[in-house]
């Protein structure tokens, strides 16, 4: 990093009461975000949750309706301008007429204080593509030169609007790789939880426009308590298993056995007691997945 | 102003084929043919103008005038896909990004003048004064603007799929309806009072002032300038609205 952003408040982002509708839906509620320089921050939620349109009023590119959005103390126009953003949109295109070279080239000849295109390229791990027309791309080489064309102003933060779509496991991996050897501020938007569990400092998730929780992955996943049972049981009655003692929910698919249980430890005990074909037995802690799912439906309910 | 992205733009534009086949294969190959066909050494129109010499500012009115026409209109491939969008994560305003389309339109119109006049100066024989040339080259370069700035029209008008054949059809008419194929004095009455609300006839009539004292001189150039105008206003406006929309 060459530039030493600094805001008053210390702060890399601050949204403050963030609103934006369209028409009748508010695909943007009230979102307050802070988050510190050096932080990598994953911005979870389900489709139509408000990931997008937060993220385009972040880089200034939507204006909200109510709110206030700084970037190191700055209008996002100016956080850009100063060449303290960089970011990967969703549907930005590459220009097809240009090669992966050319195409970085070009912003980077924009920007006051970009790092070599050679440099971006190499980090975004597709330096033998330079020379390659953007129409030859594959989807996720595609990704890789966006992440290229994020990187080459060489900024303080970094914002990716689901970056790995389009990657294939392997190069999703290495993609993180490189991201987390920058060391940079990081907000990514993606609704991979595996990603936000490996990658991320911390996880915000949104649901309807609003931030429904924000915290560690631990503290995500301790919004939902106890373990989980598998087993295979022959001849499985909800109804027994459902009286089990510590048993909280139960799923039954022929004689595959799903219990969501408070206290797996009593609930074992129980089932083994009850039904002595009960085999291949296994007990997980809930996953961020889990927690996901209980975080968005719980709301939903509501 | 970024030299080196006026650069990047510049070669983007002249290596594409539409540039090498419209801007300077064909004006210079037509240039060749119709004057081997009407040319001779001294074939003259009734006014006393060269055939040949005639041709050349005409076949560099139109490589000039495709190359700064296709140029503006490639905005609608870049509005279409998305890039309008990564350019705004630059510190490159929106007036500047239409400002150096204009310039990058201006600048590969360059070498259609050039090549077409260099092949009337070396292999054609072709001979004018001193200020002849500097109307047939810096003058149709000037004179290139408002196809700059209606180019820019097209593009922030017409969508990117239906653009190569919008493009084809709107330089086809404008060469034809501006006379730079066929000569204009040949039109009937009705079809010349069509041609005189073109552009494109009065860029034809600034490149003839290099042939002849041109009476329609002082019209052409204000044509050509109201031309720009209009377009550029038009242009803006419709930048500025799509940009308060996204």
């Amino acid at each position: 990093m060459t530039s030493n952003a600094t805001a008053p408040d210390g702060a890399a982002v601050r949204l403050t009461g963030l609103r934006k509708s369209f028409g009748d839906v508010h695909a943007v509620a009230g979102v307050d975000l802070h988050i510190t320089p050096g932080e990598v921050v994953a911005l979870l939620g389900p489709n139509g949750a408000g990931k997008s349109t937060t993220v385009d009023m972040l880089l200034g590119l939507t204006r909200p309706d109510a709110g206030d959005v700084k970037v190191f103390g700055r209008t996002p126009r100016q956080a850009i301008a100063d060449g303290h953003v960089g970011a990967m949109l969703q549907d930005a295109a590459l220009l097809e007429d240009t090669t992966v070279g050319e195409s970085v080239a070009l912003i980077a000849a924009l920007h006051r204080k970009p790092m070599p295109v050679a440099d971006a390229l190499t980090a975004a791990g597709i330096a033998d593509l330079a020379d390659r027309r953007c129409s030859r791309l594959s989807g996720g080489q595609k990704q890789r030169a966006r992440f290229a064309m994020a990187l080459v102003c060489d900024p303080d933060l970094l914002v990716l609007d689901e970056p790995t779509v389009a990657m294939d496991v392997e190069t999703r991996r290495e993609f993180w790789r490189g991201m987390q050897r920058t060391g940079r501020t990081v907000l990514f938007a993606t609704h991979y939880l595996d990603e936000a569990e490996q990658f991320a400092d911390r996880v915000v998730l949104m649901r309807e426009g609003r931030v429904i929780a924000d915290g560690s992955v631990a503290d995500i996943r301790s919004h939902v308590t106890g373990r989980r049972l598998t087993a295979v049981v022959d001849g499985a009655d909800a109804a027994v298993l459902s009286a089990l003692p510590g048993v909280t929910e139960v799923a039954v698919r022929g004689s595959h056995v799903t219990l969501a249980c408070a206290d797996s430890d009593a609930a074992l005990r129980a089932l083994l007691a009850a039904e002595p074909s009960a085999r291949d037995i296994e007990i997980n802690a809930m996953s961020l997945e889990d927690a996901f799912l209980a975080l968005t439906t719980e709301g939903a309910a509501r | 102003m970024n030299p080196r992205y006026l650069a990047l733009e510049c070669r983007r534009i002249i290596r594409s084929g539409r540039f090498m086949i419209f801007s300077l294969v064909m004006p210079a190959v037509l240039f060749v043919l119709l004057s081997g066909l009407y040319g001779g050494k001294d074939a003259r129109y009734e006014d006393g103008a060269s055939v040949t010499a005639a041709l050349m500012v005409s076949m560099s009115a139109f490589g000039a005038m495709s190359a700064a026409l296709s140029t503006g209109a490639r905005v609608a491939v870049e509005r279409g896909g998305g890039w309008q969008r990564q350019l705004r994560l630059t510190p490159m305003s929106a007036s500047t990004y239409l400002y150096t389309k204009v310039i990058v339109a201006m600048l590969v119109s360059i070498p259609s003048i050039l090549l077409v006049s260099l092949v009337g100066a070396v292999f054609q024989g072709v001979s004018l004064s001193a200020g002849g040339w500097v109307v047939a080259t810096a003058g149709l370069w000037l004179g290139a603007l408002p196809f700059a700035a209606l180019g820019l029209l097209i593009g922030l008008t017409i969508p990117a799929d239906s653009l190569p054949a919008i493009m084809g059809v709107s330089s086809m008419l404008l060469a034809l309806l501006g006379g730079m194929w066929i000569p204009a004095q040949v039109a009937p009455g009705w079809l010349s009072a069509i041609m005189k609300a073109t552009p494109s006839y009065w860029f034809t009539q600034l490149g003839q002032s290099a042939l002849y004292d041109n009476k329609h001189l002082v019209t052409a150039i204000m044509v050509l300038a109201a031309w720009t105008v209009v377009a550029g206003l038009i242009s803006a406006r419709r930048f500025a609205g799509s940009a308060a929309r996204a």
